[in-house]
């Protein structure tokens, strides 16, 4: 067997390229200010807003921005990332006015023909300082409609045979899948800028998902959950937390299918159709 | 001194969009207008009849019947887009395959026609409604 390493290297014309792209990318074009809202609860009286100038570049984000004014400008920023590739939920805050997630926004799309861009924590979340927001009570929600398979536990010891799905049960609660909890459609809620209490589309459209998700046997421990003063019927389809999702989840059209859910059952409908493909449930009806 | 503090610093920590919330449309879709919109002509409403119900002969004049119209054909227009979005119609389907950013059905699919077609009914309605008060009813 022959050891030699075999080098791989770009042809030179496309390493040029590449390289070009790249310095295209994080040249400095434009200087924009940023309004950054800064309160500190335990300490000041009111918030404020502080200004601070960048030279910015193409492909620099709100959250390249503001790591740098935390590293060069303001070392008492206060904010929360973590993953900076819009996985964790973690970066959601007010940018110009709409949730957004500072890691996936560039300052160039967010500042468009202006060059000011105003930066606030998320709305309808309490502020722990600055664009830090506190989250306990939005995750507190999300715990309530029980975001879990829930099963027999005499199946979930013992299980007969494997959970088959078919696409078509797949797709029922897919797209609700991706939520990372960034708490982007909570605070863009008219409801919930006045109820504190609403459980507010992230949490709904999870109750949705565990629904209609032919695994699971919770249909009326999760319905109790929801169908109360401010559960579901609180959503007049303002379509705003759907607007500003990030991950395509759409958790208006789930509170809307939830809602048709809990109706078709109140009047003696089958809520959503029978589960064939699972063992146990099979057995059961056999058993009858 | 320390009290009023107190209420100050509760009211900012707290961040709540409060009333005004409800009508923060402008960076948001036609669904958000219409939200604010809805919640009004439904207060409106209730204001109305709370001096209908007292008198019932109680008129809120020319102008303020044509008003009136405005306010109730709206609400009864969107209000009947509300109950068939509510119950799961035309919000389309959770999706299988998303693009790399994907907008929502539910605003984007065919409940964008619901929409035209509600503010077609709200002016239809109007139309007719302000005929009656402006023009008929003025003319006995
Ligand atoms: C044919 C006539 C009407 C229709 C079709 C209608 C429809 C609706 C619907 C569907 C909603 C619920 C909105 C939602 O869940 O998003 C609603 C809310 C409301 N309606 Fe009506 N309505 C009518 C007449 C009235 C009248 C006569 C009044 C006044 C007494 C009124 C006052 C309200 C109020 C105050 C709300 C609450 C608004 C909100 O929560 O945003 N409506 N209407
Ligand atoms: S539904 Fe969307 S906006 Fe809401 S928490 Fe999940 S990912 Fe964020
Ligand atoms: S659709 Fe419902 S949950 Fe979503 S923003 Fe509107 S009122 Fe809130
Ligand atoms: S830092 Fe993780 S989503 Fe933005």
């Amino acid at each position: 067997m022959s050891t030699e390493v075999k080098e791989y290297a770009l042809p030179p014309e496309v390493l040029e390229e590449t390289v070009k792209a790249s310095e295209e990318l994080w040249k400095p074009i434009k200087k924009v200010k940023f309004r950054i809202y800064k309160y500190n609860p335990k300490r000041d009286y009111a918030p404020h807003w502080e200004e601070y100038e960048l030279e910015v570049s193409k492909g620099m984000t709100i959250l390249d921005a503001l790591l740098e004014i935390k590293g060069e400008k303001d070392h008492t920023l206060g904010m929360r990332y973590s993953c900076r590739m819009g996985l964790c939920g973690s970066c959601a805050m007010m940018i110009n006015g709409k949730q957004m997630l500072a890691c996936q926004t560039r300052v160039i799309e967010a500042a468009g023909d202006g060059d000011v861009i105003e930066l606030r924590p998320l709305e309808n979340f309490p502020v722990t300082r600055d664009l830090a927001t506190d989250f306990s009570a939005f995750f507190e929600k999300h715990k309530t409609v029980k975001p879990w398979i829930i099963r027999d536990e005499e199946e979930l010891d013992n299980p007969t045979g494997p959970y088959k799905q078919t696409i078509e049960e797949y797709a029922r609660y897919y797209q609700f899948t991706d939520c990372i909890k960034c708490g982007a459609c909570l605070s863009a809620c008219p409801t919930a800028a006045t109820d504190y209490e609403y459980l507010g589309p992230q949490a709904l459209a999870q109750a949705y998902r565990y629904l209609v998700d032919s695994r699971d046997d919770g249909l009326d421990e999760r319905i109790a959950v929801v169908d109360v003063a401010h559960g579901c019927w609180r959503c007049h389809f303002a379509g705003s937390c759907s607007d500003v999702c990030p991950r395509g989840v759409d958790p208006a059209q789930g509170i809307q299918l939830l809602k048709g859910l809990i109706i078709r059952r109140k009047f003696g409908f089958r809520p959503h159709k029978p589960t064939e493909a699972l063992p146990a449930k099979i057995a059961k009806k056999k058993e009858q | 001194m320390e009290e009023a503090r107190e209420e100050f610093v509760e009211y900012y920590a707290k961040n709540m969009g409060g009333v005004l919330g409800w009508f923060k449309a402008r960076v948001y879709t036609i669904e958000r207008w219409l939200y604010g919109a809805h919640r009004i002509t439904g207060i409106l409403i209730v204001l109305f009849m709370l001096p209908h119900f007292y008198s019932t002969g109680w008129h809120p004049g020319l102008w303020g019947d044509f008003i009136l119209g405005i306010i109730v054909t709206f609400h009864i227009a969107n209000g009947i887009r509300l109950i068939l979005a509510e119950l799961g119609f035309a919000v389309g389907k959770p999706l299988l395959v998303k693009k790399p950013s994907q907008r929502p059905v539910s605003l984007e699919g065919s409940q964008r026609y619901l929409v035209a077609l509600a503010l077609l009914l709200f002016i239809v309605l109007a139309v007719i409604w302000a005929y009656y008060a402006l023009i008929v009813q003025a003319a006995t």
